[in-house]
């Protein structure tokens, strides 16, 4: 007998999509999340809970990764504690999707189809999708009406095909600075968009319009406006009382039977206690590295070396965004009254991205896939402003009143405004996830240990994109404009690990990401995909998480 | 010992939309690691005073008056602009210090610092840093900022010194948004109510509860997907 249709592991963008559709068609739905649940009544604009300690993700000692780097010949391991480099994103009910800047984006049919566009790169995985831009719009667009996606259309060459002519919501407010970045953009020669937002301009429901705090990315929602999981999502499947949703309850193996048939799952619940569930259903999605982690310690008789991991694809063509930031200071002093106080404005958002160059077609680099630019204004977090201004350019410590000086300046006197690049990360042999052999969390379960291996196309790639959002920001005035693009992955921009396709020899999904000879298993994060595309993740697992979920719903 | 300590010179970096990147590519962050190590080394006790050559090391009694003075000295109370004293730097260290779910190893560090500091001073000066002139300070600090250690143990009393002057006053330090005032900062609202141990806190106990409320009484009526 099974206690549920559907068991959902993750509650973030892809968890909590299926979950809102199953439990809409009638579907019994629950939702095990390892985190907490809070609520709006529990987010604050809080500069310790975002950024300084860790509140909304695992202590690291008690939960870690290993992140293996190239060294030399051989790869060099180290473990997040002894780095403080975190690859958690957002342990909470609604997952990472509370703490995105929601700066939504959708595929373009030539993401689909990389190989078939561009050809083969040498090193690189790159393969097309299974499925194609057309199957995927009806989602993206039913996505910006439940999610909440406020913006507005402007017709341009890289616009991707919409049923609908427009957004369901306005745009956001906009900050003084998005004029600026628009008159730059004219005298260069360059198209400045909107940029659409998954943050409501207008009530929705039980959620109130966004109240412009000027604390947005990294930061939870007060306001519900942020389009969460959490939010838009699960707080109405749950009113349905057809789906339940547990925190604290990390799921650590599913079962599997000879067929190879998942029967159940086994979580650690909040006194540590072993629990067991069954379901007709299964369905993982906690974000791409997780999610091979679990599958590759979710051994069972047909599949000794992880569930679907026949072919030895499970972790593999883990992928992140490439790209990186440019960024300028804008000195009050230098920018005349009206403009200072344009630029000390608080609140609105930027709003403003620029495609010009989706593909890219120069001389030097040839027809190549390119990406998007997005502005924001520097991160809020004032206390990691303060200290930055520790050291000087030498990396010397500065205290007294030259360090007081210096935080005057960097403070009072400026702000920082960015240009951010999203560029393809390409799949690569080596960049993949895998059990560690050693180090464990705190349940005693091996941690996953994660290989980066970019791909130097990605930084070609990147400093190109990059550049061209400096000559922005230096055009709209901003001082000592700096291009910032390394090969160090975002860890909060993750896909892969479970790429869908035809063949089961080289991918783990069918093209409707059921698992490859296990018909009642579903991945509906981010580790579907083969490649990523060039802008940020969450619309994607939103649209193709609907898909799935109807997928699933003909299926129970 | 447990070797699993947050690193004090790799503060968490706030989760940009790419800002989890590392900052400067690989050879800054082993630089950093390497520090890390050392820092670890030190606190584990392992060396006995590495901020300079060894004099005879005593654990400071009170250490609490020489950490005071290190942070008057490190962020000096000036006209028209608030020092350590203004901003509580010292009780809003001792609250990091006293945090159970803090980092161990860095809390033992810390203290450790201060007997490492005493020694130096005694050995330089003869007497215990707090009784030095400001000159005889700098020249003090200047001296443990030549050593990994010192140079790690003074990044970490500034790092609590910028949280003191800028985190909400509900942390403790910043009284009256002083902080705020004096740099010009805007803080985001809602403000905090409470710490976040509460917050953390209420995963220990609140939330279970919590949890089957919300499950049988759900926050929101059935609303439509259209909305607005």
């Amino acid at each position: 007998m099974n206690d549920f249709d559907a068991v959902i592991i993750g509650s973030g963008a892809g968890g909590g999509a299926v979950a809102w559709r199953l439990a809409m068609a009638g579907k019994r739905v629950l939702v095990l999340e390892k985190g907490p649940w809070f609520t709006e009544a529990d987010y604050f604009k809080d500069e310790l809970a975002c950024c300084r300690r860790s509140v909304y993700t695992p202590d690291l000692r008690d939960e870690r990764h290993v992140i293996e780097e190239r060294d030399g010949d051989g790869w060099e391991a180290t473990s997040t504690t002894e780095s403080g480099w975190d690859f958690w994103n957002g342990n909470v009910v609604g997952g990472s999707s509370n703490f995105m800047s929601g700066f939504f984006h959708r595929l373009k049919p030539v993401d689909f189809r990389l190989r078939s566009e561009f050809g083969p790169i040498p090193g690189a995985n790159v393969v097309d999708w299974p499925i194609a831009y057309e199957d995927l719009e009806p989602y993206f667009t039913e996505v910006e009406r439940v999610v909440g996606v406020s913006g507005r259309v402007v017709a341009h060459p890289f616009l991707e095909p919409r049923s609908t002519p427009d957004f369901p919501y306005p745009p956001t407010a906009e900050h003084p600075l998005s004029a600026w970045i628009d008159t730059a953009c004219d005298k260069l020669g360059y198209r400045s968009l909107p940029l659409p937002r998954a943050i409501l301009s207008q009530p929705k429901g039980q959620r109130r319009a966004c109240e412009y705090s000027g604390y947005c990315g990294s930061y939870g929602c007060s306001s519900g406006a942020k389009g969460s999981s959490r939010a838009a999502l699960l707080d109405d499947a749950v009113a349905t009382g057809r789906c339940e949703v547990r925190p604290h309850s990390q799921v650590f193996r599913l079962l599997s039977d000879v067929k190879g048939r998942v029967k159940a799952v086994e979580y650690f619940d909040q006194a540590g206690k072993k629990q067991r569930v069954s379901g007709k259903v299964f369905v993982v999605a906690c974000q791409a590295i997780e999610t091979s982690r679990l599958l590759l310690a979710s051994t069972g008789p047909r599949y000794p070396n992880g569930l679907g991991n026949r072919h030895g694809q499970v972790g593999r063509n883990l992928i992140f965004s490439a790209g990186g930031v440019s960024h300028g200071r804008l000195v009050f002093d230098e920018l005349g009254e009206q403009r200072a106080s344009e630029a000390r404005v608080v609140g609105p958002f930027l709003n403003r991205t620029l495609h010009d160059w989706y593909v890219i077609d120069d001389p030097e680099l040839g027809r190549i896939k390119g990406g998007v630019l997005d502005f924001l204004m520097g991160h809020p977090n004032v206390v990691s402003r303060a200290l930055s201004e520790r050291r000087d350019d030498d990396g010397n410590l500065v205290w007294g009143s030259a360090f007081k000086r210096s935080l005057e300046t960097a403070i009072r006197g400026e702000r920082r405004i960015d240009c951010e690049a999203f560029a393809d990360w390409l799949p690569t042999d080596n960049g993949l996830v895998a059990l560690d052999r050693k180090v464990k969390d705190k349940w005693g379960r091996a941690v996953a240990r994660v290989r980066l291996a970019p791909h130097p196309h990605d930084l070609k790639v990147g400093v190109y994109l990059a550049e061209r959002g400096a000559r922005v920001l230096r055009e709209l005035g901003a001082k000592d404009v700096k291009v910032g693009v390394s090969d160090s992955p975002p860890p909060n921009l993750v896909a892969g690990g479970c790429r869908f396709g035809r063949d089961p020899r080289t991918s783990v999904l069918d093209p409707d990401c059921r698992m490859h000879g296990v018909d009642n298993l579903f991945v509906a994060d981010a580790s579907f995909m083969p490649t990523g595309g060039s802008v940020p993740y969450t619309w994607t697992i939103y649209a193709n998480a609907l898909r799935v979920a109807d997928k699933i719903a003909a299926q129970v | 010992m447990s070797s699993d300590a947050t690193v004090a010179e790799i503060p968490p970096s706030p989760p940009l939309e790419k800002g989890g990147a590392k900052p400067g590519g690989l050879g800054e962050w082993h630089q950093a690691l390497l520090s890390r190590r050392t820092f670890l080394l030190a606190s584990a006790g392992g060396l006995a005073a590495l901020f300079a050559p060894v004099g005879t090391l005593a654990a400071t009694a009170n250490p609490w008056p020489v950490l005071a003075a290190v942070q008057n000295h490190l962020f000096p109370s000036e006209l028209g602009s608030p020092g350590a004293r203004e901003i509580k730097a010292l009780s809003y260290l001792q609250g990091v210090m006293g945090d159970l779910r803090g980092d161990r190893d860095e809390q033992r560090f810390l203290l450790k610092g201060v007997d490492w500091l005493e020694d130096l001073s005694r050995q330089r000066h003869q007497i215990s840093f707090i009784d030095l002139d400001p000159i005889r300070r700098e020249q003090v600090l200047r001296e443990v900022a030549n050593s990994r250690p010192g140079e790690n143990w003074l990044s970490t009393l500034l790092l609590y010194i910028c949280e003191a002057l800028l985190t909400d006053p509900v942390y403790g330090g910043n009284p009256d948004g002083i902080g705020w005032a004096w740099l010009g900062h805007q803080p985001g609202f809602p403000r905090p109510t409470r710490a976040l141990q509460r917050i953390v806190g209420c995963g220990d106990e609140g939330t279970a509860s919590n949890t089957a409320m919300r499950f049988a009484s759900s926050p929101h009526p059935t609303s439509g997907v259209d909305g607005a």
